[in-house]
């Protein structure tokens, strides 16, 4: 399939640049289909004469090899992923990204409608291959960054492969990119996501709609890119702040179908390895950042220009509304997202918001706070202390944050202050007796360290389960190697928290 | 789905907001048109798309397929570049057919394209519209490149003007739809743009610009019209970039190892002059301002911690290099542009502040000695060609180039020493400049009269045109002397007065003289005429014929108008001077050249001076007789000219005696000046010489001048009106005598004033004293008077003035007629008889107005009963006028010209025969100024030689007799006189003396007169024993 796949989109208009090649090439090809494994002179032999070829025709060939060499390793080789040659990197980056192999040869760029006919030519490969995996790997082999001069010209690439994709409509494209977005690091999934937003949201007025139809044909991408563009909106900046647009869109999606958000999250094994530096897994903490920090920074944006016009606040007001909904609507992914722990076990386990995070979030907000101290905005930082203290109660009674009541107030000890807050913090009014109460689901049995944990009925580990080791998140060990590289790495689990000791 | 896109439906779409059918396109939809998009075939029904289609194809995609704008983009600029083909070949067609528009195919694909790029321009300037931020660098980037590629393209055909005429190219661009639409998308983005990022985008047009250089410049200068503040600064900075990467200096980049690619690029510089060029003419204050500004950032210290794009100029102020570079590329650009060099000139020197030129050395100290020398010579171009401000210019070279020093301590402080050096260098090198091209130029009247209007616009030098007209200012400049600047301005001067010819020369030589206050700077004059007489002709006439205009316009007030007198007399006596010295002084020939041509040049015009003889302004008047008294009377001067003078002249003369009495020390010189023009006229032809007797004896004599010589004032009343005759151009005018009179009647002289003791209102009429004149200024008057008499009578010349302030300082004030002794002498040239007869006929007319009996021989005693009433006046006339005597005398001395004088003899003669025969007294001493006028009578006739010395002599005894004695001897006069007839041709001439004398011998015998005397010696004998012997024969 794969061959004849490709092969369809580059036999109309090859014979007549080299034509007698071709023929020798697929001759050759079909003669070895099995075990083609191109060796170094043969590549070097091809690079010379797709040297002499127009830029198009030989990006198609080197598609057309790197499918041919990709599908039979896989086909042949029984390993998980089969590894892609060097000198096949090589070729692929020199004639498809253009990068420049040799310091006196000059490749040929393609023009942009060139390379608008290579893209339609991907597009069509990958909706058509049916293989997910031979997909998968063609994709990885093509986009996955390789830490040189090429990434550059291969992110400008997928960018627009993957805008393309939104615009036709090609899932399994879009599939890869949620796979890729979920394997890279953050930076790059940030240009992704940036690229994207730029083509739909600013640049061509409408397109946003084409976007939003996205969700339903692939939620998985929609989920990735949720996290991919709040990770890339910050409110540090004017440009930092999502458009009311994008906004717009999310609200909507996510209000339809709150379990978008989750869709990563629960479609990962718990055992994949995930890269260092990658997006987080779910979007949550991305979006309660958006809601904690929007009133603080609309504020601050509304602050030099106090007397504008109506349009200003009416605008503001509705984009007020949005966060609310979209505050709710995380709440609400809290609560499944416990539902979810709790079927699998993993209350008090996984910390789906990692706490630096959290602090970086409470870090971040009272430092807004203080920015804004001077000027008359009460009633938005104490909305955005009110929200920050009902996601924070919220997490924290779900599961999905593991967090001392010790340890919150000394995080929020600099924020203004905020009675909701003082609440959480300072925690229920204690029952009297603690052994001899009933089950209480709110009771938020992790953070009261003193506690014994055989109150907490989630928890089916043994009472005094003594290492980490023994706990199904596994792989999540390997994290501690790193603790100051990924979020990921600093896993409550592996962490030495005072709630430990009694478990 | 097309239809929807057709005209304007589209762009009304587009204005609302487009959830609409826009995005109704299934992904299937799109991925077909996408295919369609690539293939140029249409997926559904397999036909080849045209390049409408496709276009409108691409046009949609880009609506919606936000991946493919890259694409599509590429693809429209096939669309435009095709239209611009057919739009150029529909115009040569229409060319070639001579405006038959039997354009067939080329017009419907014009027309068919046109609305596409309308449709496409719709798209992209609403995209603009809605977000500027993405799309604005987007387009912009795109569009300037496409303009570029476009006019470079098609730069080479045929309907294509050429690329140096900026406005037809931007004519013809503009009337192609598509690259208009190019254009306005362009300026859409730009004006978006400039809100936050305007650099990003000028530099994509300039870095286009550079790369289509000459074909791209008319979208510069667009562009650079619609948004001159940016484009200007901008355009600056990247022809300064390019000036320094092309290599005004080729050994400091060596030294920097820059990589230089000269061969691709033809300097920008033109580039930039043509588009400043077309922008100067609407926004040449924008540019000047920009220029200056420029030029002031070069020099500034480097911002410190200023963010780069804060000056808006592209941070080429950071960069040492192009600081240094900035300004020979100023110069340069002045140098290429007569524009940028007029909007610059003028105001750049303002900012040349001692700091700032501290500033400048410092900068120039780097560079290579011949690139400055380069820049020396640009600059002296430069400054020779600057159309205006050319004066602030040389005066700031000027001052800057003088050496400072204690005295000179302007407001700023003295500059640099190499400074001033450098300036002066450069001050030298433009007058070396200047002199080149002043001299270089070819002569007017050379024979090419096919090259004239050519040459005549090349022979223009702006720099000295403008300084033309500040002619006057220069010349005061000059004028003060200062060390080394005179110099330089009079070298300045002397090239101006050549460049501009006659009219110019004749201004500063007429200022020069205007403004000159002494010796040392007329001195300038002099040398500044003294180079120019050889190639002009006729300048000094011309120049006093302006000055002479000058005064007759009367814009130079008195002080100048004195000083001017001054000067040009000053210029004439030097001349004189020399003369004397007997050209010993060859030294001098130059100036004497001049002061010769002066001199004649005045004697030309003297008439016209003459006026300011009588100015009221004694400064004026004293200058007037002192240029008058030294320069020389035309060979040929008309009669009535000459008249004017002397009438002028001798009224002068007469203010001067009155102004000498008033303050004696002022006048005395002015007396001096006023006898030598005097003597000077009335040696110069019979004419003068009778004409100035005439009027010196009708205004001694005039009533108004009467006092001046001890004389009595007949009426006391009319005080006012005799001044006004007195001093007739005193400024008493006419107007104010007759306003006054018409108000306030003047009842003086009326009846009522005679009877009342005076005008109601004005108190009691003081009581009339005659005013006795003082008798030292009655004598010095008179002595004067005499002199100048006696000066013109003799023609013999010799040094008059000089003698003539002997006399009269010898005067002394013995007795009330002390003149006569020291006048009448031995040393004074014999009076010229001609002379005496003037002044005696004169006499004769004033004194005696009854001419019956009036001739020359005496009739008996008896008859002169009939003259009585004459006689009475004649007496009275010498009573009111003591000066009469003196005439007499001078008449005597003259003989034998007191012939006709013979009238007032005998009248005089008669009233004192009549007086004696009826006085009483016991002794003649009783009337003393009967006895006195017998005596002066008998001596003046004795010295006219009227009498034979015997009969002159009983003068002497008139004192010592009695009144009827007295009579019996003036008695014995008449009748000798009777006798002896005073006829004039009794005298004869004697060579060896030059007088007359008369041979008394041939008269007959005397002895018949002299028996009366005798006897009254006789009787008399023991008091005029003494004097027997005078009266032997």
């Amino acid at each position: 399939m794969s061959f004849t796949g490709f092969r369809s989109y580059f036999c109309d208009e090859q014979r007549s640049h080299c034509q007698l090649w071709a023929i020798n090439v697929c001759r050759l090809i079909e003669a070895n289909v099995t075990s083609l494994i191109i060796n170094s002179e043969e590549m070097s032999d091809i690079r010379h004469a797709l040297l002499r070829r127009d830029p198009l025709s030989a990006a198609k060939e080197v598609l057309y090899h790197l499918d041919i060499s990709l599908g039979s390793a896989l086909q042949s080789s029984t390993g998980p992923t089969p590894g892609l040659e060097k000198s096949m990197v090589e070729l692929v980056e020199e004639f498809i990204f253009h990068v420049p192999k040799d310091r006196n040869i000059q490749p040929k760029r393609m023009s942009c409608v060139q390379e608008l006919q290579l893209l339609e030519i991907m597009c069509s490969y990958f909706q058509e291959q049916s293989k997910d995996a031979i997909r998968q790997i063609i994709f990885s082999a093509l986009f996955s960054l390789q830490g040189n001069k090429a990434d550059e010209s291969r992110m400008a690439m997928l960018g627009k492969l993957v805008s393309m994709a939104i615009a036709v409509c090609r899932v399994p494209i879009l599939e890869c990119a949620a796979v890729w977005l979920q394997r890279t690091h953050s930076a790059w999934c940030v240009r992704l996501a940036q690229v994207l937003m730029d083509d739909y949201c600013t640049l061509v007025p409408c397109a946003i709609s084409t976007l939003q139809n996205i969700c339903s044909a692939s939620p998985r991408f929609c989920c990735q890119l949720i996290t991919a563009v709040t990770a890339l909106y910050d409110f540090s900046s004017d440009e930092l702040t999502p458009p009311p647009a994008l906004l717009e869109m999310l609200v909507g999606w996510i209000t339809e179908d709150p379990r978008l958000l989750l869709l990563t999250f629960i479609n990962t094994p718990l055992n994949s390895s995930l890269p260092l530096g990658c997006l987080e897994i779910t979007p949550l903490l991305g979006l309660l950042r958006w809601c904690v920090k929007a009133p603080l920074a609309y504020q601050r944006c509304r602050k030099p220009a106090l007397t504008n016009g109506h349009g200003e606040s009416e605008k503001g007001t509705a984009s007020e509304e949005l966060y609310s909904k979209l505050h709710l609507s995380v709440l609400q992914v809290f609560l499944m997202l416990q539902v979810h722990l709790t079927e699998q076990n993993l209350i008090g386990r996984l910390a789906v918001l990692p706490v630096e995070s959290v602090a970086t979030l409470v870090e971040e907000v009272s430092r807004l706070c203080e920015k804004l101290t001077p000027f008359p905005a009460a009633n938005h930082i104490q909305l955005a202390l009110d929200r920050l203290a009902q996601a924070l109660q919220v997490a924290m009674a779900t599961g999905a944050l593991l967090c001392a009541r010790e340890d919150l107030r000394a995080l929020c000890s600099r924020l203004p202050h905020n009675n909701l807050l003082q609440l959480v913090m300072s925690g229920p009014v204690v029952q009297p007796p603690p052994h001899s109460g009933p089950f209480q689901p709110n009771m938020y049995p992790h953070i009261h360290p003193g506690r014994p944990s055989s109150l907490s009925p989630h928890s089916p580990h043994p009472v005094l389960s003594p290492h980490p080791a023994l706990s199904p998140h596994r792989p999540l060990t390997a994290h501690t190697a790193h603790p100051s590289l990924s979020p990921h790495a600093f896993h409550p689990a592996a962490m030495a928290f005072p709630y430990r000791p009694i478990r | 789905m097309s239809a929807m896109f057709e005209g304007n439906a589209l762009s009304a779409m587009q204005t609302s907001h487009c959830h609409t059918p826009l995005n109704n396109y299934s992904p299937q939809e799109l991925a077909l048109e996408i295919k369609a998009f690539i293939s140029g075939v249409d997926q559904t029904q397999g036909r080849k798309l045209s390049v409408r289609d496709h276009a409108r194809c691409a046009v949609r995609l880009l609506r919606t397929v936000p991946a493919c704008r890259g694409a599509v983009l590429e693809h429209l600029r096939g669309v435009y570049d095709e239209y611009v083909a057919a739009f150029l070949q529909d115009l040569e067609a229409e060319g070639e057919n001579g405006g038959n528009s039997t354009s067939g195919g080329g017009s419907t694909s014009v027309s068919n394209l046109e609305d596409v790029i309308k449709e496409i321009h719709a798209v992209l300037s609403e995209f603009i519209k809605l977000s500027p931020k993405a799309w604005a660098p987007l387009v912009s980037t795109w569009a300037v490149d496409l303009l570029g590629q476009l006019s470079s393209k098609h730069a080479g055909r045929r309907a294509a003007p050429h690329s140096s005429s900026l406005n037809e190219l931007l004519q013809l661009w503009m009337s192609c739809a598509a690259t208009r639409s190019l254009m306005e998308c362009y300026s859409q983005c730009l004006a978006a743009m400039l809100a936050w990022c305007p650099d990003a985008c000028v530099d994509a047009l300039l870095d286009t610009s550079v790369q289509h250089s000459p074909h791209f410049d008319w979208v510069v200068a667009h562009i650079g019209s619609a948004f001159p503040g940016t484009i200007i600064s901008r355009v600056l900075a990247c022809g300064l970039k390019d000036f320094y990467a092309h290599g005004y200096s080729s050994a400091e980049k060596i030294n920097q190892q820059q990589p230089i690619d000269k061969s691709s690029r033809v300097p920008k510089i033109g580039s930039v002059v043509g588009i400043l060029g077309h922008l100067a003419s609407r926004h040449s204050d924008s540019i000047k301002k920009e220029l200056l500004r420029m030029f002031q950032d070069s020099l500034s210290p480097p911002p410190q911690n200023v963010p780069p794009h804060s000056s808006g100029a592209g941070g080429w102020e950071n960069s040492p290099h192009l600081r240094r570079a900035t300004v020979p590329f100023l110069l340069q650009l002045a140098a290429l542009s007569p524009t940028l060099l007029g909007a610059v000139s003028a105001e750049l020197v303002e900012f040349l502040r001692p700091p700032v030129l501290i500033q400048l050395q410092a900068q120039f100290q780097a560079f290579p000695r011949e690139e400055l020398e380069n820049m020396l010579s640009l600059a002296v171009h430069l400054i020779s060609q600057s159309p205006s401000g050319g004066a602030r210019v040389l005066k700031f070279l000027a001052d800057t180039a003088t050496p400072s020093s204690v005295i000179i301590s302007g407001p700023t402080p003295s500059p640099h020493d190499s400074i001033r050096e450098a300036c002066d260098r450069l001050l030298q090198m433009l007058l070396l400049h200047l002199h080149k091209l002043v001299h270089n130029r070819p002569e007017g009247d050379e024979p090419f009269p096919q090259s004239s209007a050519a040459q005549a616009m090349l022979q223009v030098i702006p720099f000295l045109e403008e300084l033309q007209e500040n002619i006057g200012d220069l010349c005061a400049e000059t004028l003060r002397l200062e060390r080394k600047r005179h110099l330089w301005l009079h070298q300045l001067l002397c090239l101006l007065s050549v460049y501009g010819g006659p009219s110019v020369a004749t201004e500063a030589l007429c200022q020069l003289f205007t403004q000159a206050r002494n010796p040392e700077e007329l001195a300038l004059a002099s040398q500044l005429y003294t180079p120019l007489s050889t190639s002009l002709s006729g300048l000094l006439p011309s120049t006093i014929a302006r000055c002479v205009a000058q005064i007759h316009t009367q814009t130079l007030d008195n002080k100048q108008l004195a000083q001017l007198l001054n000067n040009l007399g000053t210029a004439v006596q030097s001349q004189e001077e020399d003369r004397k010295n007997g050209g010993a002084a060859t030294g001098s020939s130059a100036q004497s050249s001049m002061a010769a041509q002066v001199r004649v040049a005045i004697s030309n015009h003297l008439q016209d001076f003459c006026p300011l003889l009588l100015h009221g302004d004694t400064v004026v008047s004293k200058a007037a007789v002192r240029l008058l008294s030294c320069s020389q009377l035309p060979r040929a001067c008309s009669p009535a000219h000459l008249l004017l003078i002397c009438r002028a002249a001798v009224s002068h003369f007469f203010v001067c005696l009155r102004q000498q009495g008033e303050s004696l020390r002022v006048g005395e010189e002015e007396v001096g000046y006023s006898m030598r023009l005097l003597s000077r006229l009335a040696a110069y032809s019979p004419l003068t010489l009778k004409a100035v007797l005439q009027q010196l004896v009708e205004g001694a004599l005039h009533r108004g001048n009467r006092d001046l010589f001890g004389g009595l004032q007949e009426n006391p009343g009319d005080d006012t009106t005799q001044s006004s005759n007195l001093v007739p151009d005193l400024g008493v005018s006419l107007l104010d005598i007759n306003c006054k009179f018409g108000t306030s009647v003047n009842f003086s002289g009326n009846v009522w004033s005679v009877f009342h003791a005076g005008v109601i209102g004005k108190g009691l009429k003081p009581p009339y004293t005659p005013s006795q004149p003082d008798p030292d200024r009655v004598n010095q008057n008179m002595q004067t008077l005499f002199a100048v008499m006696v000066q013109c009578c003799s023609s013999g010349g010799g040094s008059p003035s000089g003698n003539a302030r002997n006399g009269s300082a010898g005067g002394t004030t013995n007795g009330r007629f002390p003149a006569s002794e020291p006048l009448i002498s031995d040393e004074l040239p014999p009076i010229n008889a001609e002379a005496a007869k003037v002044i005696a006929v004169t006499l004769v007319e004033n004194i005696c107005p009854d001419v019956a009996n009036g001739e020359l021989s005496w009739p008996p005693e008896e008859h002169a009963k009939t003259t009585v009433e004459r006689d009475i006046h004649i007496r009275r006339c010498f009573e009111g006028n003591p000066v009469l005597f003196h005439l007499l005398r001078v008449v005597a001395a003259g003989r034998p010209a007191l012939c006709y004088c013979s009238v007032i003899l005998r009248g005089l003669l008669s009233t004192l025969l009549a007086h004696w025969e009826a006085s009483r007294e016991p002794s003649v001493l009783d009337s003393p100024w009967h006895l006195q006028t017998s005596c002066l009578l008998v001596s003046c006739m004795g010295e006219g030689q009227l009498l034979p010395p015997v009969l002159s002599n009983i003068h002497e005894v008139f004192p010592h007799i009695s009144p009827f004695e007295v009579r019996l001897l003036l008695l014995g006069v008449w009748e000798y006189m009777r006798g002896n007839s005073p006829m004039p041709q009794k005298f004869t001439f004697c060579a060896d003396q030059g007088l007359f004398f008369r041979d008394f011998s041939r008269d007959g015998d005397v002895a018949r007169y002299i028996a009366p005397i005798h006897s009254v010696l006789h009787k008399n004998i023991d008091r005029l024993g003494h004097l027997c012997w005078r009266f032997q024969i």
